[in-house]
């Protein structure tokens, strides 16, 4: 990056499976106007508005920031809408930082969201293509044959992903604004139906309305704020082709990439012992012991060991989601973005009841489509 | 804003617009175009360093549809990219943005959408806020025949006005070997036209077009190596403004005025007119007028600087990348690659891309022969 980027202020929608009391620029005004408050901002001080979400057909509006201009606040200002898949509120803040980093635009307001009531999520991610037979299962579907060939890989027992979703579930029971936040226990998720083998109701994301805003800013601008901000040390977003044969969708190449950009970029060589905490893109249970992974704080075979061990829970060695993450808070577009403000929060120390005790440096990780867009910030305390 | 890198334009390739390209998928049509530019540029896409892509969802009928590019693009081993849901021309903008931040030197910029197998204005009602203003049945035409009908209101623009300059693109359209309409036509011939949505005719405004485009930027020092005549991006910017029809004055463009006056002042200049040839994004003539006075351009029937030697999109108007091929346009007017249609003596251009309703959202890119910064 050509010059420091700071996070200067963030801001969350409560989450819900429907916001019925709000419409589509409500749900964004909610978001963008905590961002700013916090930030001690108002609209005339941004300079650019980056706005992503995921596939238009989930709320039926073709490119709704469109007609929510005036709800962002892009009146007369540069606007760009980001779309990466699942990855999209992560990529969108990446845009967001390179404005900023260009050294064009001094602050930046970027905002993400769902709301995914307006639509049928099944349905709009499940289309009949020519020469594709038709899939009709959604994402969970999708990725429940490499979850199964992860197990059969590293022979990892059935107990990890229900202790997966549980201990998101705890978590998430720290966070205000999570969507679920009722207890449940290993046994609950063992009992509940099977969806897609060997993925149970209750190791699936939910589907939520939300939004989330960060401000993203100059150095200088950033030393002007109320507070101590989050300092953006490394950014990268990858993708890989489709049909490539020699694909692992258990262990993505690009997320290996990903990783290895952010790391390079931010001077770090060992994650499990320089990173605090992570806040990772988790829609199914046992994707946080693939992505431990996949990000290199283990060896191959060793993810679910770590979560059989407990290594990832609140208060252990390396805590994963301490918001609940994806398992409990899912507004598609926003999810990514999401991992982001969380991993920013934690290291100004501003988590409230899900605060990771000190935490300093913390990775921010999303994906999308069929585990080929990657994109990853690590955010410190200090510059 | 000191510090700016010189950006040039180095490859552009597009598939001839047309109305179906029944034998193949978007990304079928795309892979020639980026097999095209790489070739241009004399290297294979490890050359590249960032690729970005502008698609629309609703014109691929299907989430995600532009996953499918990643393998046209050639995104193995994993590359660097991102995803604008906009014209391609804005991912354009996006690139340059990245390459001002030091975060790559060369990108690839496609767009693509096979606009053929959907309903343009069914889907494009959609863009359109649901509460108020969706459910009118408002599509592009009639949006764009409200803006017309308030531009003419106001500046006393007649019919016959309108058709010479649909006529002045047609005829520039038919010696353009990639635009969708190549047949000239008299304001006469097209005045006898019917009305698509009054006061628009249907020898004002574009067919159903479809199209592929890959454009190839690159920063000073790899430029040079990839182009014999790179074209130099000297100022840029882009602005959005409110959707809300009612809340906007139509006659008038806010937003294309403004990101005119401030590429203009990055690129040093102080009238758009200093500039010999202009690609707008104009898809009926009153928009061309509007634009022409946001720009501050002389009116319609000046013949310099030159406008839409392409023809412009009234002869070819593919959904989400004729923005993108209005910049391509710019790049082979000052390159020396515009074969029949080329403007003698070029030097430097402007270049310009809208989307939404009624050209809510516009895009301005100053392009010149020599580098704006030394």
């Amino acid at each position: 990056m050509k010059r420091p980027v700071a996070v200067v202020g963030v801001g969350q929608t409560h989450h819900a499976a429907r916001r019925s009391d709000l419409s589509m620029p409500g749900l964004l005004r909610e978001a963008i106007d905590r961002a700013l408050l916090d930030a001690g901002l108002e609209h005339k001080d941004i300079d650019a508005v980056v706005l992503g979400k995921a596939p238009d057909m989930l709320e039926g509006i073709m490119q709704p920031e469109q007609f929510l201009i005036g709800a962002v606040g892009g009146h007369l200002k540069p606007v760009i809408r980001v779309h990466t898949a699942g990855s999209v509120g992560a990529t969108t803040a990446l845009a967001a930082v390179t404005h900023v980093a260009s050294g064009l635009f001094e602050r930046v307001l970027t905002v993400a969201f769902e709301k995914q009531s307006e639509g049928n999520t099944m349905w709009a991610l499940s289309p009949n293509l020519p020469f594709t037979p038709p899939l009709v299962a959604g994402a969970g579907g999708y990725f429940a044959p490499y979850i199964r060939a992860y197990i059969a890989r590293t022979k990892a027992p059935p107990h990890i992903g229900p202790m997966i979703a549980a201990n998101a579930r705890a978590n998430a029971g720290r966070n205000e604004y999570a969507h679920l936040r009722e207890p449940m226990t290993v046994e609950d998720v063992m009992q509940s139906p099977m969806l897609w083998d060997p993925i149970r109701y209750l190791e699936t994301c939910p589907s939520s309305d939300g939004a989330v805003a960060m401000i993203v800013a100059s150095e200088a601008a950033a030393k002007k704020g109320p507070r101590k901000p989050a300092w953006v040390r490394a950014g990268a977003s990858y993708a890989e082709a489709m049909w490539v044969p020699a694909r692992d969708q258990v262990n993505p190449a690009a997320g290996r990439a990903c990783a290895k950009h952010v790391y390079d970029a931010a001077g770090i060589t060992d994650p499990w012992n320089q990173i605090d905490t992570a806040e990772i893109y988790v829609p199914f249970s046992w994707f946080e012991a693939m992505w431990l992974e996949n990000l290199g704080f283990c060896d191959l075979g060793e993810g679910w060991r770590i979560v059989d061990r407990g290594e990832q829970k609140f208060g252990a060695h390396l805590p994963i989601n301490p918001s609940g993450g994806v398992l409990c808070t899912n507004p598609i577009g926003a999810s990514g973005m999401l991992r982001f403000g969380e991993a920013a929060l934690q290291v100004m120390g501003r988590a409230g009841a899900h605060q990771v005790e000190g935490a300093k440096t913390a990775l921010g990780h999303a994906y999308g489509g069929g585990a080929q867009y990657f994109a990853m910030w690590i955010v410190t305390s200090e510059l | 804003m000191s510090e700016l890198r010189n950006v040039a334009v180095v490859g552009f390739a597009q598939a001839p617009i047309v109305a179906c390209d029944a034998h193949r998928t978007a990304t079928e049509m795309l892979y020639p175009q980026v097999k095209r530019a790489l070739a241009e540029c004399g290297v294979e896409r490890e050359a590249i360093d960032y690729q970005t892509a502008g698609s629309a969802d609703y014109i691929d009928g299907r989430p995600f549809g532009f996953v499918a590019a990643l393998d046209v693009m050639g995104a193995w081993p994993p590359k660097q990219d991102s995803h604008l849901e906009m014209d391609a021309a804005f991912a354009a903008y996006y690139a340059w943005i990245r390459i001002q931040a030091g975060e790559c030197d060369t990108a690839m910029v496609v767009g693509y959408g096979k606009v053929s197998e959907g309903q343009p204005e069914r889907i494009l009602n959609l863009q359109l806020d649901p509460y108020y203003q969706a459910p009118l049945g408002l599509g592009p035409m009639t949006t764009a025949a409200l803006q017309a009908s308030a531009y003419m209101a106001r500046s006393g623009t007649t019919d016959r006005d309108l058709a010479e300059i649909a006529a002045r693109n047609r005829a520039a359209g038919a010696r353009n070997p990639d635009a969708q309409v190549r047949e000239a036509a008299t304001a006469e011939a097209l005045q006898q036209t019917p009305w698509v949505v009054e006061p628009l005719r249907q020898g004002y405004v574009p067919p159903i077009g479809e199209s592929a485009v890959c454009l190839i930027l690159a920063a000073e020092g790899k430029a040079e190596e990839l182009c014999d005549r790179p074209v130099w991006i000297q100022g840029i910017d882009q602005r959005a403004e409110l959707q809300t029809l009612g809340a906007r004055d139509l006659s008038r463009s806010a937003s294309a005025r403004l990101a005119t006056e401030k590429a203009l002042a990055m690129a040093g200049l102080d009238s758009a007119s200093e500039v010999d040839v202009i690609e707008l994004f104009a898809t009926n003539p009153a928009e061309e007028m509007i634009l022409r006075e946001a720009m501050g351009l002389p009116p319609a029937g000046e013949t310099k600087p030159v406008v839409n030697p392409s023809g412009g999109p009234i002869t070819g108007h593919p959904l989400m990348m004729t923005g993108l091929i209005r910049l391509g346009e710019a790049f082979r007017q000052l390159s020396g690659r515009a074969g029949a249609h080329a403007v003698p003596n070029a030097r430097r251009a402007i270049a310009h891309a809208a989307q939404g309703h009624a050209l809510q959202q516009n895009l301005v890119f100053v392009l010149g022969r020599e580098r704006r910064w030394s």
